[in-house]
Order: structure tokens, then sequence, then C-alpha cells
């Protein structure tokens, strides 16, 4: 399907600018990342290239997804020589498996029931191990089918040491059926099911730290990898593929401009912003050894990051100042668990 | 009844058993475009960030600069937000061709 | 000939599995199931079985397990109860509509509430409209000898449907019988590699499967199922006939006969209770009552047409239950014969429910049962359903005391 003489962009007559950079409320300076990291850009651009894309030019992913980003990096790393599972969530309903006789990709792929991902996963896997075919057998799932509905199936997966690769991509509730609260869900944010009114500032609960909880499952490898940050996470994508002695589990962060309420193009930042506010460290523990895989010189205030998106457009001085409390020591304790491990 | 009731014909999904999917199935989201990316072929260092943080993976590399394919731009606008060099400006879409 | 053993039900199936060769195997113990899962476990550990035992942490993951192996191409087994068949019901129900040929020992129980753990049909009847072919077994003999069968129903290329070895929890599955277990050549001469193709995930011959399927492709994929369903009967009977010429026995097709051939009435069930039927019946011809059984040996696809043939000469009907069905307060058994004739004109049918709970069917309810249904036959009028344990069943007044023949079969019975 994919045309050989090419669409080519070039400015409709007439047509005024619609994004002007300067009244961005980011700054350009903010983007000085991609200069300091130009040169692990494009090493990460020939590992992208190494493979076509594996995913159908064209799905119906909301614009600027931060999960269709990173599914179709991963497909990349990963090669043909893959199998997905794409449970019930986004990249499902945006028809990575396909509809009506037509699928989604180029590599195998099925939907697994929401909370049976790992399960299916562990079935395929230990058939093909028996007949000695080495083949990445992966799972994209949000973080319903991932810390919600999926989890026992997972957590028996991850207890039992099949050799699958999971990864999550957590875009903070259940974006799929239209922005409802899920149990990754952080505190005080607005969802269609944690309203904001008179009596309530959005969700009142903390959300699950899932990578924490994997690693505590004692897997050969887990991650934190944001799509913000390609580099960092390709370099993980491919540390997993050579784990084969057990299950590899990347959480990623997963910015979704529908369901937190911020402009399309500023994906990338915000999930930028994430990483330098402290709110989501990347990091990996392998074989049990905690490391910071990208160290943040002078964290950002969190308050940047609640500011760039409407979901937390509610929140109060002193609720941010309680936000920046518990963001700090999250952080303090992974240093320590770093240090220690 | 004396007429002979005809045998069932699976039209759409012949031989298959089960529904899988065999072709590719593309949605055509060049139409949702409201804005698109234009790269200024002298401003653009080649520097390959556009094309990593498409979403769509619909950034064409040429010779000269990196360009976007309009079949399947959905005209997010992450392109241009991450350009280092300032090269992609996002335009509106005035519907003509 | 084969090896004889002394096998519980269980074992029984264990063998069955072992011997189709299954390559993927993932189970988890659930009363009156969890002998199996240990028989199967040690046979992996014996090298006896070649096979993958995914020691999972529920039941919904057993059949996710398998679901997945099916997809790479691997013959599964599995075994469930009860409880563990309800937690399984989401990728249960799938089973069917994925059309994975996959085997599984349905160890029937009643369901809770109140909690229990025994034996019962409940569990299996529930699920019948789930679209797996349902198998019924009255002996460990069958058990084993019908787990093997169903590789050969399940994968035969236009069925390509699931299939339930039914065989009531503790009555079969803890009690041992004497087992004849054929040879391994001969089984693999019978059973012929796994082909599984039309849902494939494999990386040299990309497909996705399960794609979002809208309302007309649907229904073209859920006639072709039950289409699926209706041909099972006949390749259930191949099977039973190719069965029978290479091991020498036989268990029945779509149902299993017993001296119906002169019947006058004809008693209906459905697993264990039939062993003790075919006492019962024995014990009553003796007394001269014309009775036959037809045991239901497939609830689903249902041998409709079967019943129809066997039943329709009959004078009365007596269906025993050991579940029952909240459509009219019937046991299962008797609605489905209802359902069976449909408008066509069927002989006057009663039905008993009993065997509850692990209560047994006792030979003397069922000889009552056979008794009622005469009187029945006869023109007598009684209640269309008697529950065991529950109604009073007074047969005596049922007699005509002057008659000698009435005076004879009264006494045999007590």
């Amino acid at each position: 399907m994919e045309s050989n003489n090419n669409n080519y962009s070039t400015r409709p007559k007439g047509a005024k600018a619609t994004l002007v950079k300067d009244d961005s409320f980011f700054t350009k300076k903010r983007f000085g990342f991609i200069f300091r990291e130009e040169k692990k850009i494009k090493e990460a651009y020939y590992d992208v290239t190494r493979h076509e894309d594996l995913l159908s030019p064209g799905n119906s992913a909301c614009l600027g997804c931060h999960a269709e980003l990173a599914l179709r990096t991963t497909l990349r790393i990963l090669g043909p020589n893959t199998i997905l599972a794409i449970p019930p969530g986004c990249m499902g309903g945006i028809g990575v498996v396909g509809f009506q006789g037509g699928s989604g990709t180029k590599i195998p792929v099925f939907f697994p029931l929401l909370d049976n991902t790992a399960a299916m996963l562990a079935g395929i896997k230990r058939q093909y191990q028996r007949e000695g075919r080495d083949v990445n057998v992966v799972a994209f799932a949000g973080d319903g089918g991932t810390a919600d509905a999926g989890f026992q199936s997972l957590s028996g997966a991850a207890e039992r040491g099949e050799n699958i690769i999971y990864i999550c991509y957590d875009n903070e509730a259940y974006m799929n059926t239209g922005v409802q609260r899920s149990g990754t869900t952080p505190k005080w944010s607005w969802t269609q099911t944690t309203p904001v009114g008179e009596k309530s500032q959005g969700k009142s609960q903390k959300g699950k730290d899932m990578p924490m909880i994997m690693a505590a499952h004692n897997i050969p490898y887990v991650a934190t990898a944001n799509p913000s940050f390609l580099p960092d996470y390709i370099d993980k994508l491919k540390k997993a593929m050579q784990v084969k002695n057990g299950m590899s589990y990347i959480h990623l962060y997963s910015g979704c401009p529908t369901g937190w309420k911020f402009p399309t193009e500023k994906t990338i930042e915000v999930g930028k912003l994430a990483v330098e506010t402290n709110l989501y460290p990347l990091w990996e523990c392998v074989e049990g050894k905690f490391r910071m895989t990208y160290e943040v010189k002078k964290r950002t205030p969190i308050e940047e990051y609640t500011r760039s998106m409407q979901k937390y457009a509610h929140l109060t001085d002193e609720e941010i100042r309680s936000l920046q409390y518990s963001v700090d020591q999250n952080y303090k304790r992974l240093k320590d668990l770093c240090r220690i491990t | 009844m004396s007429a002979k009731v005809p045998d069932k014909l699976y039209r759409l999904t012949g031989d298959d058993v089960a529904s899988v999917g065999k072709g590719l199935y593309v949605v055509n989201t060049g139409l949702w475009r409201y804005q698109r990316p234009v790269t200024d072929p002298d401003l653009c260092k080649r520097c390959s960030a556009c094309y990593m943080y498409c979403p769509v993976g619909c950034k064409l590399e040429l010779n000269t600069h990196y360009d976007t394919n309009l079949d399947w731009c959905k005209g997010c606008g992450i392109c241009a937000e991450v350009c280092p060099a300032n090269a992609i400006t996002m335009y509106e879409e005035v519907g003509e061709e | 000939m084969g090896k004889i053993d002394v096998l519980n039900g269980n074992k029984a199936a264990a063998w069955g599995a072992k011997l189709a060769r299954v390559s993927l195997l993932a189970a988890y113990p659930i009363t009156p199931q969890t002998p199996l899962v240990e028989y199967l476990a040690t046979f992996v550990a014996e090298g006896e079985i070649d096979a993958d035992l995914v020691e999972v942490e529920s039941e919904h993951t057993a059949l996710s397990v398998l679901q997945g192996g099916v997809f790479a191409g691997a013959r599964t087994f599995t075994g469930t109860s009860s409880q563990g068949l309800a937690l399984m019901y989401e990728p249960y129900i799938r089973t069917s509509t994925m059309r994975l040929p996959i085997v599984m020992a349905l160890v029937t129980r009643e369901v809770i509430s109140p909690q229990t753990v025994w034996g019962g049909q409940q569990d299996a009847v529930t699920v019948r409209e789930a679209g797996w072919i349902q198998i019924w077994c009255e002996s460990n003999q069958e058990v084993l000898d019908t787990v093997v069968q169903a590789y050969k129903i399940a994968e035969n290329k236009g069925v390509l449907l699931p299939v339930n070895v039914c065989y009531d929890g503790f009555s079969l599955s803890h009690m041992a019988e004497r087992v004849e277990i054929p040879e391994q050549e001969k089984v693999d001469s019978f059973l012929p590699k796994p082909d599984i193709t039309h849902v494939k995930l494999d990386p040299d011959k990309p497909m996705s499967v399960d794609p979002l399927t809208a309302g007309p492709m649907l229904t073209e994929f859920r006639h072709k199922q039950v289409t699926a369903m209706k041909y099972a009967k006949e390749v259930i009977e191949e099977v039973r006939q190719e069965w029978s010429q290479l091991f020498g026995r036989d268990h029945g097709g779509m149902v299993d006969v017993y001296r119906m051939e002169d019947a006058d009435i004809a008693i209906v069930c459905m697993g264990s209770p039939a062993g003790t039927a075919r006492v019962a019946i024995d014990e009553m011809r003796e007394l001269g009552i014309k009775v036959g059984m037809v045991r239901i040996r497939v609830l689903r696809p249902f041998p409709v047409e079967e019943m129809q043939a066997l039943l329709s000469g009959v004078k009365a009907i007596g269906t025993i239950d050991r579940n029952v069905s909240f459509a009219a307060g019937y046991g299962t058994s008797y609605l489905e014969l209802r359902t069976a004739f449909g408008g066509k004109r069927m002989p006057p049918m009663i039905d008993f429910i009993g065997g509850l709970g692990g209560s047994d069917v006792t030979l003397e309810q069922i000889k009552q049962a056979i008794v009622i249904t005469q009187y029945v036959a006869n023109g007598g009028e009684y209640r269309d359903v008697t529950w065991f344990g529950l109604d009073e069943v007074d047969v005596d007044q049922l007699f005509d005391l002057e008659d000698q023949a009435d005076q004879e079969v009264k006494e045999g019975i007590v």
C-alpha cells in the first residue's frame, strides 16, 4: 500500500503558519537535549533503520500519540522475527491487530484477552522453545492490561520465569474507552471517573508503582523508559532481547495529548519534562541491581510539568508542594536503591 | 415451501475458519490533517530528530533534507517542535491540492 | 493387546493425554481434578510425556497458555472442575469461537453456593452453550479412550472445535476400575500429528489473529462455527467406528444405547448414573418391565435425530438428571429432549433430579424411576419432575396389588 511516488509536503498557496514556536510555553532551550544527544540519536537512527517500519503506515492513533511512536520504534528494533500481543486498549483500538480481515502489522500479531496476555505469550514461547526456534515473543500492553486486569497472569508468568518481553505503555488511565481511572493513574489526576468538583480534586489515591512491583518479582531485567528518550529506550529494548533466563519488563511512560489534555505537538516535551522533574526517572534493574540510566543534574520543579497539561489544572499550590515532596521522596528512595544494590 | 433454499455463501470470509488478518489494514490518516509540516531544505541539518520522533513514521529521508509523506501525516506538529534547526513550519491545510 | 491396569478416572484421563502425545500442558489443581494434575506432573517428571507442563497460577491462565500453544502448533491438554471452570470462562468461550482444538477433562462437580467440593453435573451443563463439544463418560475405560478420540474429533479440519471430556467428580474421578491401556503404536496409527494452520502465529508466514471483526463478517464466522458443530456428529460416529475396529471397544457415538431393541419405556441419563441404570434395567427386566436406556454421550452437539429415532416409539421416557436447569425447573436432559423433539409428537416424559452435591443416584432410586415411568406409560398420572430426597416417592400406590405381576415388581424393587 505504500506509494512509490511519495506525496511530499509543500506549503499550500496562501496558507498561514499554525504553530509559531516563539509563542510556545516551552522554550527552545529545553530542546537543547536534541543537540546534546545528536550523536546518540544518530546511532539510534542506525538501529531503527535496520528494519523497515513493521506497523501499517496508517492507523487510528490520536495525533501526537506517544505510544504509537514507541510501538513503531519497538518493532523496528525487534525486527520481523517477532510475535506481538496487543491486548484490548489503545493499540488494539487503533487497529494494530487489524480490522475485517486486514492486519495492522507486517509481523504475526494477535489480540489476547485483557487479562491473559502474559499467559498466552508463555504458551507460544514454550512451544517454539520446544521446537528449538528463537522468536521474540512480545507484549505491548496498556496499564489496564498490565497493572489491573492483566496483573495476575503477568505476575504468574514472571514468577514462572517465562522468557517473554513485556512492555507496558502507561498512559495512566483507560484511554481507549475514553479516559477512565486506572491503577496507575497518579494522585490528583483528572479522569472521567475521578472528575474535579466541589468534593473531588481528581483521583484521591496514589498510583501503583508497577516497575518496582515487577522488580520485586526478581526477574532478570526491569527498566523504565520514555519514548522522548529514544536512544535510552532502544538500548533497554536491546538488553531485554538478550535475556534468555526469564522475563524482561519495560515500563514505558506514554504521554496522551487526548486524555491529559495538552497540545499534540508537545508530546515529546511533556515526556521529557516527566524525566527532568524526576517524576519519572529512567532506571534499570539487571539481576536485582538498580542503576540510573539518565542522571538529571538539576531537577525541574514539578509545577512546570503539572502546568503543561490540563489534567492537573485544578491543583492548588499546597497540592503541588505535596506532589513535589512525594516526587523527591520517591527519587531519593530510588537513588538509595541504586546505591545499596 | 417448495423453493430450494440456496446454500449459504461466505462472501466476506471465504475459506477462513476463524477471524484472521492477512493483507495490510491501512487507515487513510492523511485525510485527518488540519495542518501540515513543511521543511525548509536550506535549514534542515539532517539530524533525523523529526524522523525518529514522528509517531506516524511518515518522514522521508531525501538527499537534501527530511520531507513528509502527506499520505499518512496526521499533522500533530511534533516534528516542528523537535526540530532543533527550526527548519519545519506547520501550515494550515487550506483544502487545495 | 494393551496393558491392563486399575485406574481412577483422573489417571485414565492422564493416560489418554500421554497416549495422544500432547506437547503442552497447563493445569491448576481443584477438587476433584487435583490428582489429574499430579499424574500429569509425574508423567512429565519421569519423561513419559515429552511435554512442557506449565504450573500456572489459575485456571484462567491454564487455558490461556494452551491457546498460545495452539497458536504455535502445539497439541494441548488441561482439566478443571466447577469454580475453576467458572474462572476459566473468559478464555473458555473464546477457545471455541477461535476454533482451537483443545481437549480438556471436565471433572464435573457441583457449583457453589452452598460451599461444596462434591460431585454433580451443574458446572458442565452450565457452559453447554459455550461452543465446546461435550462428551460424557460412564466409565474410566471410556475416559481414557475418549480423551484420545477427542483429539481426532477436535483436530478434524471440518470440525476444529474444542472438546470437553466430562466425567463425574468422585464417582469416576476417584473410583478405580479395570482399564485396558492401548499400545502407543496403535494409538499413533489412529491419531496423526496435529496440523493446525488456520490460526498460526509464525514469523515466517505472518498473519494477525482475531482482528476487530464487524457484524456481517462475524455472522459468517458464527455460522461456520454452528456448521462445524453439526458436522462434528458425523466425525464422532466415524471415530467411533474406527476406534472399535482398531481397539475392539465401543462406547457409543452420539448416544450409547442399552437394551432398547424391544423396550416399552426408556431411561435417559448422562454420565456415571448410567452404570447404575444398567444394573437397575437388568433387574427390572427380570421382573417383566421392558425398559431400556439411552445414555446421552454427547451433550453438545445434541443427538437430535438419534433421540427422535430411538424414543418416538416408546410409551414413556424417564430422564435422570444430576443437574438442574433454571428455564422451567427441569433437569438439563429433560429440557434438551423436549427441544430435540420440537413440535413433533413425543411420548410422555417425566424427570428425576438427584445426585446433587455428591449425593448418590442409588440403584433403588433408578428402580423407582423405572416403575414410575412404566406407570406413566400405562396411562397413569405422575408429577412431571421428582426430586429424589425431597419429594415423597411412594411407589406402592402405583401397583395394582390384585395383579400377580405387580406384586412381584413391588417386592423386587425393595
